[in-house]
């Protein structure tokens, strides 16, 4: 070990290191985004050109506009629906179940909070081909019903992980004096608890709406007719439909992110307390 | 999901306990079965049902959803020779392991070099989470763009090494290693996050102590932060594992199982058997066969979560 100096001069090139893999990191993630981003604003005769053009010399609007004349925000409303239902029915179901575990002496609770951890980590594709088959012969193909249901069902676990580690961090006092009052048991849940949980029920909500707005393996496979596409499907379709005119693909593309930056930057921290609480899907 | 049990190991202390299978069932345990009561509903509707009918579809020959001819295992006995089958098997080994090392790598360089807790190491975690959060569809379709001939993109970048004519997603190794690109690029921060919990559980004073003795950086991360990291790689790993042998979206978007199947992929091969062609009886076969398997990683899940919270984590 020698002087200051050296010392100095070492922190300095950690700084710098530190810096270049940082730039290396973000460009890593977020260049095939911008590249995106930058392919969307471009008009379809400059989308080609060689050598590629990373900010659009003429930037237009085109794109975007060929999809909205199209009908995309049928998309986005039925993506909307189906992802605000399937957020205010898991929640729902999920707090009372997650309450009674948490609060509750009954048989079976033990197996009940392995089963929900095992429910989580089943991966969706391997449930795909056996419920298709069910929803089938149930006539509940090409609902948005349908589709609801099976996003509460498929994230009902996850919910009820982060809510029952929740409720149990609050203090047991409150709930007891509420119980003195004379409150039932609903009513405790309803007007004590819950409104104490609000980080809880943010967390859980967002992993909720936005497997429902992302998903694209069950819509695709449980929604044929075009009045009930989700926004994924119908850009599978765009995939299929405009080949390789890659202006409004790249539009719509824009268009499914847009709403989860901007939830993920407004609520992160909820996001990185849930997906360590232990049961993300990846 | 119901059965028995052992309720008093877990519960809360301070909570009133009764014994024995054969007790009156308390007001409350009534109230709480009814509390569960939604949830345990739509699991057995939507997962434990699906399956049973699965196994019972994957015994018979099925038309478009009419059950034409009973089969016994012989769905199964296809599935396992079928050509298409054995080679989108090999195609999911090599993008697991592949996609499985690279995103385990990366992801705890990534913990490891945005371990403090500074301003700018949040806000860059969150950058790298970035194509995590987004739709998979969306990412695989940007993907798709910037690897393509049209984006020349390759040809500007490879052009200097006289590969300007490369076409990545037509050829069959190439092609491997954009799907693989694919896993590491939008899940190598989900493994990083997973991974970050379970460094900071690790004391300081371990490190300050190992570098007092002259351990260089090296020797502390293989003596110290490897062995006190057992479980939280394991549980990394095989969550990780589970998403990449199932996963379809990517191959599906991404490269479309080609050049000539080469990146065909078990979740793919199985969407195309059901959805495609409709040959519901040996795609539920496959189903079968694949969740199998998942059972198996499910229950090494299981017993690694229980180990964790043994730990008191």
């Amino acid at each position: 070990m020698s002087g200051a100096p050296s010392w100095r001069a070492r922190r300095r090139t950690r700084l710098v290191t530190g810096a270049v893999v940082n730039t290396a990191i973000i460009l890593f993630a977020l260049f095939p985004i911008l590249w995106g981003l930058s392919t969307s604003f471009k008009p379809a005769d400059e989308i080609l050109r060689f050598p590629p053009e990373l900010i659009p010399s003429n930037p237009t609007l085109e794109n975007y506009a060929l999809l909205f004349r199209t009908g995309i925000e049928r998309f986005v409303l039925n993506s909307t629906i189906v992802s605000v239902a399937a957020v205010v029915g898991s929640l729902a179901i999920g707090s009372l179940a997650a309450y009674a575990m948490a609060r509750l002496a009954f048989r079976g609770r033990t197996t009940l909070m392995f089963a929900v951890v095992a429910l989580m980590s089943i991966p969706l594709p391997s449930l795909l081909v056996p419920t298709f088959t069910f929803l089938a012969n149930l006539g509940l193909i090409n609902s948005r019903t349908g589709l609801a249901l099976l996003y509460t069902a498929y994230q009902l676990p996850i919910v009820v992980w982060i809510l029952y580690g929740y409720f149990l961090s609050l203090p047991i006092e409150l709930e007891n004096a509420a119980r003195i009052d004379g409150y039932s048991r609903l009513e405790t849940l309803w007007k004590i608890v819950l409104p104490l949980s609000g980080p809880g029920l943010v967390a859980s909500g967002l992993f909720v709406l936005t497997f429902a707005w992302n998903d694209f393996v069950v819509a695709v496979v449980m929604i044929s007719s075009e009045d009930y596409k989700t926004l994924p499907v119908a850009i599978y379709g765009y995939l299929g439909f405009y080949g390789r005119e890659w202006g409004p693909l790249t539009a719509s593309a824009i268009l499914s992110i847009i709403p989860v930056i901007a939830v993920f930057v407004v609520f992160q921290r909820f996001f990185l307390g849930g997906m360590t609480s232990g049961g993300v899907k990846s | 999901m119901t059965s028995i049990g052992n309720v008093s190991a877990v519960g809360p202390p301070g909570r009133a306990r009764r014994t024995g299978p054969l007790r009156r069932l308390a007001p409350d345990e009534w109230r709480a079965f009814g509390f569960v009561a939604p949830l345990v509903l739509l699991e057995i509707v939507f997962v434990t049902i699906p399956l049973l009918l699965g196994i019972y579809y994957s015994l018979f020959r099925v038309d478009y959803f009419e059950l034409t001819a009973f089969r016994g295992l012989e769905n199964y006995t296809r599935m396992l020779t079928s050509p298409t089958i054995l080679s989108a098997l090999v195609a999911t080994t090599v993008f697991t392991i592949g996609a499985l090392v690279l995103t385990l790598t990366v992801g705890m360089a990534l913990a490891l070099h945005l371990e403090r807790d500074s301003r700018w190491n949040v806000a860059v975690r969150a950058v790298a989470l970035v194509p995590y959060v987004i739709a998979m569809l969306v990412g695989s379709l940007l993907l798709r763009w910037m690897f393509s001939k049209d984006a020349g993109l390759i040809g500007a970048a490879l052009g200097p090494f006289g590969l300007g004519e490369a076409t990545i997603l037509a050829d069959p190794t190439a092609a491997m290693g954009a799907l693989i690109f694919n896993a590491v690029w939008r899940d190598s921060a989900f493994a990083m996050i997973l991974l970050l919990a379970g460094l900071k559980s690790i004391p300081p004073e371990l490190f300050a102590a190992a570098r007092v003795d002259g351990a260089g950086p090296f020797m502390r991360f293989r003596r110290i932060t490897v062995p006190l990291m057992r479980i939280p790689i394991l549980i990394t790993l095989v969550r990780l594992m589970i998403h990449f042998v199932n996963v379809l979206t990517f191959a599906l978007i991404l490269t479309g199982g080609g050049p000539n199947n080469a990146t065909q992929t078990l979740g793919l091969a199985m969407y195309r058997l059901g959805f495609v062609e409709f040959r519901l009886g040996e795609a539920n076969a496959l189903a079968l066969l694949v969740f199998l398997f998942n059972l198996i990683l499910i229950a090494i899940n299981l017993v690694l979560f229980r180990q964790r919270r043994g730990a008191g984590r």
